[in-house]
């Protein structure tokens, strides 16, 4: 044992703790772990209890809420096993229910698929199609006829486009453009939300740019993604082909819908 | 008990408590409350003559009996000549009495406590305590941290005080001393403590003696009642189905002529077992069963051609131990589990992880991967081989999945499946297949201290510290039966070879049988003075023997429930306990780093069936016939191969 003096009284008050309840041999590293555990727990409490004490408009805090803290912390982290009485009620419930019949020759006996660790852990992305992608790239119409935006400076011709960046949400593109009669005019509108579960891509929208010709009949192009930094970058996704959202899947779906399977005595 | 308190009080009638309503109606009147006391008079319809008997002594006296509040330093008064009175008497009666002391002590100081009386209690604690038996030690020091009225609510075992009964047994002529002093002296406090928690069990027949009480007392509560032990356990073994041993054996033909003559008798002794009608065995459909398929028809004959090779083990022919020491461990292995026919062994540690070792010279297989799966024929006749992975075999495998130390792991007897247990509070099926988990069961939410397959595969039961038993079964996710009436956790479970009982050792010193169809307990048995550790039953489902802390090793009749035996001679924890496989002798390991083998026939025989008496006690006759000390390595599994081989395992800690 090192020289008394050189500890500190807390760690004396600790030691004196272990003797008393009769634990005689430890390593060095027991009084620390337990100066420890007892700082945080009496913080934990004294938070708590001022919170008590704070809820109940008095200015210092009282035996009363020290004593409701300790009670509630006892509830939360300091669970024991239920009561005696309560297993034998319990118990009587459970046992009362005849032992189910074993039936043969079902191979390894197992619980219901979804209450085993068996299933897959991981769900394969489909491959891409390339007519898809085709499809997906947006027209833009320039006086010169359909053609495929090639850069933002063909595209500036057209007319001011005034988009707003927005982080994550909702991007529209004002097309002030004229509309002069004959002209087919470009409307883009975000189209409604859905969440493309799709591994590596971000959750974006999809906005559909509708197209109406002049005198051809529409076509429905389906934009790319519309990132939200800079009209620049805005321009330059329309470009890009699209990740066909084959794969839109509802989150909902994809939880397993949960009974009452939480354990229970029936 | 209750005839006592009428005679003190003297009355025998309709109104409970008589003399009570009286003396409140006396301290109504005194009081001046008339109109109380009119309502209560018409309300109780008493008779004036009734109220003229009552005077004062009475009254306080008897208002006292409800008010515990009576004076603190009354009840070291009341304590001190319980013991002088109890010193005094005849020696017959004086161990059987001196038991009431421990539960009236704690009662005592259990009051002081509740009725805030801290100072008077701590002195009476310090003043009594050394007194008391030295098995109670681990209690009182619970006890002594309750000082104030809040702190009982939380503790458990100042819960159990409260709400059970102290059991005790006494015979008829100690009881009617303990009654005479109780009605002469008239200490209500004392009378009302003895009545209410303390059930007093009398038996006709000769007082026993220290040794005898000695014996089975060290139960947390007392020990166990007399009716608790008369259900009808049947302990037999179940008939096993009818099984076509091919005789001609190859072995049989290759050598000499002698030979199959030494076999046949051998083999008929094996055989006839099956066929008698066994009326202790349980019937068949008691319990559902799994159904016995080819290869377990296959790995019976294995198993009954590998068990002619058997060496019986006697105090003249020793078993040879193989022991498997896991080095550089650093104490983290926590259990050991070896499959029946001795080729797997698997050990649990503490960070979680699983290691499973194969102890022949086979290696450990997985399955093929699908895409090789899908080419093999499935109607060949080895295709159980084919799907088996030679190129990736191992010696050892390692499995992940828990998130706490790993307290125990268990294969089934067909090696198929493997189970394990931890302090995460759940239960982990691995198959022996694929080496992946299966199926996480859930229930316990706190540290699971044991588990262990059935002997028919498919059933299998834990223990843990929310001091139940579960019995599980592989396909349903939650458990079957719950098993609970321990007062403190759980230590090891096992199954009984029938399958039809679950015997559990726990922290509160008892070992309880179970009944597996109806989930009530079946025996309480006290003896143990410290935590049990490790349980087995013999191979015939006759006996129990039960060990832990206390380095004893008890022999219980479980048709009985009494003690058969007490096995002294360790001097440390006992780990592991295992009985040679025709039940002769039994195997066990400590702390101590040793093996000790004791001649189990031997203490039986001595017994003569009439189960333990002072003089087998007094008997200092040591049935050890072996001790094998190893190097600082304590003994953490023990287990008898089919040929009655040793094996043994456990952690260097140098």
């Amino acid at each position: 044992m090192a020289a008394q003096k050189n500890i500190p009284k807390d760690a004396q008050v600790m030691m004196a703790i272990l003797k008393e309840m009769g634990v005689t041999e430890y390593e060095p590293r027991v009084i620390n772990q337990m100066l420890e555990f007892s700082y945080r727990y009496i913080t934990d409490v004294l938070d708590e209890a001022k919170v008590y004490s704070s809820h109940a408009n008095k200015k210092m805090i009282d035996v009363e809420d020290v004593k409701l803290a300790v009670q509630c912390l006892l509830e939360h982290s300091f669970t024991s096993p239920p009561p005696r009485d309560l297993l034998m009620d319990l118990a009587r419930q459970k046992n009362s229910v005849p032992l189910p019949p074993i039936r043969p020759y079902t191979g390894p006996k197992l619980p219901p698929e979804r209450y085993c660790l068996t299933a897959a852990n991981y769900r394969l992305k489909p491959l891409r199609k390339p007519s898809v992608e085709s499809s997906a790239m947006p027209l833009v119409l320039t006086s010169s006829g359909l053609s495929r935006i090639g850069t933002q400076q063909q595209l500036s011709g057209i007319g001011k486009l005034s988009s707003h960046s927005l982080a994550g949400g909702k991007l529209s593109l004002n097309m002030m453009g004229r509309g002069a009669p004959g002209q087919p005019t470009i409307t883009i509108k975000p189209a409604p939300t859905s969440t493309v579960l799709s591994v590596p891509s971000s959750i974006t929208q999809v906005p559909i740019i509708r197209f109406n010709p002049g005198q051809a009949s529409g076509a429905t192009v389906i934009g790319g993604h519309m990132a939200s930094v800079t009209p620049k970058v805005v321009m330059s996704t329309i470009i890009t082909p699209s990740q066909p959202s084959v794969s839109t899947v509802d989150i909902s779906s994809l939880k397993r819908k949960h009974e009452d399977d939480d354990y229970d005595a029936s | 008990m209750a005839a006592i308190k009428q005679e003190i009080e003297g009355k025998k009638d309709g109104i409970t408590n008589k003399d009570t309503l009286l003396a409140v109606l006396k301290f109504l009147k005194e009081n001046n409350l008339k109109g109380t006391e009119e309502l209560l008079l018409k309300e109780a319809n008493v008779k004036d003559e009734d109220l003229k008997q009552q005077d004062q002594s009475d009254v306080s006296s008897a208002l006292a009996a409800y008010k515990s509040e009576s004076d603190p330093s009354v009840y070291e008064e009341y304590y001190t000549s319980l013991k002088t009175f109890i010193e005094s008497s005849l020696d017959v009666h004086k161990c059987e009495l001196s038991m009431v002391l421990y539960p009236v002590f704690v009662q005592m100081y259990l009051e002081l406590v509740y009725n805030n009386h801290e100072g008077e209690a701590i002195a009476f604690f310090e003043k009594f305590n050394k007194d008391q038996e030295s098995y109670y030690e681990e209690d009182l020091k619970q006890l002594f941290t309750v000082t104030k009225a809040e702190h009982m609510a939380r503790n458990q075992l100042m819960e159990n005080f409260k709400s059970s009964e102290f059991t005790l047994r006494m015979s008829r002529d100690s009881y009617n001393h303990l009654k005479r002093y109780l009605l002469d002296k008239k200490h209500t406090v004392l009378l009302n403590i003895i009545q209410e928690h303390l059930f007093i069990d009398v038996y006709d027949g000769v007082p026993r003696t220290k040794l005898q009480i000695d014996s089975t007392a060290g139960g947390v509560l007392g020990e166990a009642r007399r009716d608790a032990n008369k259900a009808k356990v049947y302990y037999g073994l179940m008939k096993e189905p009818d099984i076509n041993i091919p005789l001609d054996d190859d072995d049989g033909e290759t050598e000499g002529e002698d030979k199959p003559k030494k076999k046949k008798p051998k083999k008929d002794l094996l055989l006839s077992r099956k066929t008698k009608n066994d009326p202790n065995a349980p019937p068949m459909n008691r319990i559902p069963l799994p159904e016995v398929k080819d290869h377990h028809k296959l790995e019976k004959v294995k198993s009954l051609k590998e068990s002619l090779k058997r060496v019986s083990v006697a105090p003249d022919h020793l078993p040879s131990i193989c022991f498997y020491t896991f080095l550089n461990s650093y104490s983290g292995v926590t259990s050991v589990d070896i499959t029946e026919d001795s080729s797997t062994m698997s050990a649990g540690f503490s960070d979680s992880y699983i290691r499973v070792f194969s102890l022949n010279q086979s290696k450990l297989r997985c399955v093929k991967q699908r895409d090789a799966l899908g080419v093999i024929d499935p109607l060949a006749d080895d295709v159980l081989e084919r799907m088996m992975d030679d190129r990736t075999a191992t010696v050892y495998k390692t499995l992940l999945g828990h998130s706490g130390m790993v307290c125990a792991t268990s294969f089934n007897p067909d090696r198929s499946f493997m189970l394990s247990s931890s302090t995460d509070g759940t239960i982990r099926l691995w198959s022996t297949a694929t080496w992946t988990n299966l199926v996480c069961y859930k229930g316990h939410n706190y540290p699971v201290w044991d588990v262990k397959f059935g002997p028919y595969g498919h059933y299998f039961v834990s223990g843990g510290h929310d001091n139940t038993a579960r019995l599980w079964s592989t396909d349903h996710y939650q458990p079957l039966r719950l098993f609970a009436g321990h007062l403190a956790d759980i230590d090891t479970v096992r199954f009984h070879p029938n399958s039809c009982y679950v015997a559990t050792g726990s922290t509160d010193r008892t070992v309880r049988l179970w009944d597996v169809h109806s989930g009530s307990c079946v025996r309480i048995m006290t003896g143990h003075k410290a935590p049990i550790h490790t349980l087995e039953f013999s191979p015939d489902g006759r006996y129990i023997a039960s060990a832990g802390v206390d380095q004893v090793i008890l022999l219980w009749d479980v048709a009985s429930g009494e003690l058969a035996g007490q096995l002294k001679g360790h001097t440390g924890t006992i780990y592991s306990l295992a009985y040679s496989r025709e039940g002769a002798t039994l195997a066990s390991g400590a702390c101590d780093n040793t093996v000790k083998l004791w001649d189990v026939n031997k203490l039986l025989d001595d017994q003569d069936g009439e189960g333990i008496t002072t003089a087998n006690l007094v008997n200092s006759t040591s049935y050890e016939i072996g001790s094998y000390p190893t190097k600082s390595t304590p003994v953490l599994s023990l287990h008898f191969t089919r040929r009655n081989l040793l094996l043994a395992a456990g952690p260097y800690v140098p």
